[in-house]
């Protein structure tokens, strides 16, 4: 095909179920379609993923939302300004504990460890308990420290009173090793995205406690991320990957194909799982402990409906609100400067069109505070989407990110000390 | 100096630390996987990363001190080189430092390992073109003796008949023999 800047790509992804839209791409076609030759490489780390597209070894690739943002500000690492123009999902993570662990919890607290969702106030006992007895911390896992995972399982442990820094151990594993240093003990929890928690249930080692869906039941995770300066480069190519992504995210979403999805991203050069267990984070939620069934919501993890391809500000701006809370970044960061220069929805406009698919017409949006399905209407056509609530109630106005960052009990951003 | 060298590849890392050997003093350590207590017991000044560890993810969140983690680390750039992080990372590899250690002592580490990394993947191209080559030679013999059997020809003539196949397709001699010789056992029902 005539007018792309480049027609062979080499684009990066880490084995999880939320790579889907870039597989189904290639295998189905639509990067061919849009005269792509993709070539997909299965990176062992996001640093790998980070360090390989600024260095141009890879044009792009499946990143952490926030891992885009940490780059563009240079914290945790050189300063790499990147361009999301797509989300690749919203949900997929969970938070799991080992069979140890969540007996232990059934013990000081029964009543909190019946039903879903569950708050940590069951392993909020357990750590005073442990305290006054002289034990070992709990440790918890998650992949990265830019990443939904950290802000997720921190959001939830604070919610109940833990103070992640203080009262726990949190450490980063990369989520191939989850499952067997889960059982070896070395960590009591994680949270990492489909299909590594079914994969722990599965194998009788762990119980999940929470899904993402429970704890924001639209929460963002990955997107697709390149260079800024490749996106100045190939606004031609990147426009073609764009509508082949979103092509593909409609595609993987649609309820019919999730089995063919499952059998298709589980073989060995993508997630390399059991299709069983890759499965059952696909056609529904996978069980909450062995030998129970799941739900069959498709929400569990989400591609394409409720407009989740699209790159909201507002999801941008939450990342920042919660580096700012736990302290990754200080109050010097012009967080709205960072989310307007990262995240792109004019570009993802402009492909929509193209495939004369709806696009929302606002940036952003309140994120929490739906308790029931709606529409937008601020859309080139009526999108349905759905319920938005986090767990605590709380609403995350885009408007005033800062008062929202400093508003909760526990956390470090303080602007009075500014 | 101490250097810890994560690489799953055990060949490769031993390689590596061989290559140190000629720098200024130094202590190595070589471990498949990194595990936080054994290196917070060793105490690396650097830690050299082979990328395909997935462990460079933990290496990433040990930029902040604690009771764990009493020497912080952070990945090594040289200002005064630019380019080598990203040439490292091209070549399959990474180094993080203790916060502060200079640059210049530094450098020679990184450097090793580049180059022993680069010289690995250039020994396990040629190692597997060799294996390539050696089984297409045994293919080629094979199907030169399936071809004098079946036509009753000779050598030089069965080796003619492969080569002109092999230019009308333009493929390899090895790849038209290999085909050659799963079309024969298909024919007496051997399975392809």
């Amino acid at each position: 095909m005539t007018g792309l800047e480049r027609n062979d790509l080499r684009l990066g992804f880490i084995a999880l179920n939320d790579a889907a839209p870039l597989i189904v791409a290639k295998e189905r076609g639509f990067f061919e379609a849009e005269g792509l030759r993709v070539d997909l490489a299965r990176e062992a780390s996001w640093a790998n993923i980070r360090d390989k597209v600024a260095a141009g070894v890879l044009d792009g690739g499946h990143m952490l939302g926030p891992m885009t943002l940490a780059a563009t500000m240079g914290v945790g690492g050189e300063r790499t300004p990147m361009t999301v123009p797509l989300s690749l999902n919203l949900n997929g993570s969970a938070v799991t504990v080992s069979k140890g662990l969540a007996d232990a919890l059934r013990a000081i607290d029964p009543e909190g460890m019946s039903g879903h969702p569950k708050s940590a106030r069951p392993l909020a006992r357990l750590i005073e308990a442990r305290r006054t007895a002289g034990d070992r911390p709990v440790t918890l896992a998650v992949v990265f420290p830019f990443s939904m995972h950290n802000y997720e399982l921190r959001y939830w442990l604070a919610a109940a009173g833990i103070d992640p820094d203080r009262d726990i151990r949190m450490v980063v594993v990369p989520p191939p090793r989850m499952a067997e240093k889960l059982k070896a003990g070395e960590i009591d929890g994680f949270c990492v995205t489909a299909p590594w928690n079914a994969l722990a249930v599965e194998d009788g080692d762990g119980e999940i406690l929470i899904y993402a869906s429970e704890l924001w039941r639209v929460g963002p995770d990955k997107v697709f991320g390149v260079t800024r300066s490749w996106a100045d480069d190939h606004p031609a190519a990147l426009s073609a990957v764009i509508r082949a992504l979103l092509k593909a995210a409609a595609w993987a979403d649609a309820s019919g194909n999730r089995a063919e999805l499952a059998a298709m991203i589980s073989a060995p050069p993508y997630v390399s799982a059991p299709e069983t267990v890759v499965r059952q984070s696909l056609v529904g939620s996978p069980p909450y402990v062995k030998g129970t069934s799941g739900s069959s919501s498709l929400d569990y993890l989400i591609y394409h409906r409720y407009a989740a391809s699209f790159p909201w500000k507002s999801h941008a701006l939450w990342f920042l609100t919660q580096m700012l809370r736990w302290g990754q970044i200080g109050p010097e960061i012009d967080i709205r400067a960072v989310a307007d220069a990262v995240y792109r929805p004019d570009l993802f406009r402009a492909a929509a069109r193209e495939l004369g698919e709806p696009a929302p017409l606002i940036d952003e949006k309140v994120e929490g505070g739906r308790a029931g399905p709606w529409v937008l209407s601020e859309a080139t056509a009526p999108i349905d989407m759905a319920p938005d609530l986090f767990i605590d109630g709380r609403v995350f106005d885009p408007a005033d990110p800062l008062a929202y960052a400093a508003g909760f009990e526990i956390g470090r951003f303080r602007p009075e000390t500014v | 100096m101490r250097v810890l060298i994560i690489d799953p590849d055990e060949a490769r890392a031993a390689l590596v630390a061989q290559g140190l050997s000629g720098i200024e003093p130094l202590e190595v350590r070589r471990s498949a996987a990194f595990n936080q207590a054994e290196s917070a017991a060793f105490g690396p000044d650097v830690v050299v990363i082979a990328c395909d560890s997935p462990d460079r993810d933990t290496l990433e969140s040990l930029r902040e001190s604690n009771v764990d983690n009493p020497r912080p680390v952070v990945m090594f750039v040289d200002k005064s080189a630019p380019g080598l992080a990203e040439a490292a990372v091209s070549a399959g590899v990474a180094a993080y430092v203790v916060d502060g250690l200079q640059a210049g002592r530094v450098r020679p580490v990184l450097e090793v390992a580049m180059s022993r990394f680069e010289l690995m993947q250039k020994l396990r191209t040629d190692l597997s073109k060799a294996q390539a080559d050696l089984a297409a030679r045994k293919d080629i013999e094979r199907a030169k003796g399936l071809l004098m059997k079946e036509r009753g020809i000779d050598e030089d003539a069965a080796f003619r008949v492969l080569r002109k196949l092999a230019m009308d397709t333009g493929r390899p001699l090895g790849a038209v023999a290999a085909d050659l010789l799963a079309f024969a056992g298909v024919l007496k029902g051997g399975g392809a």
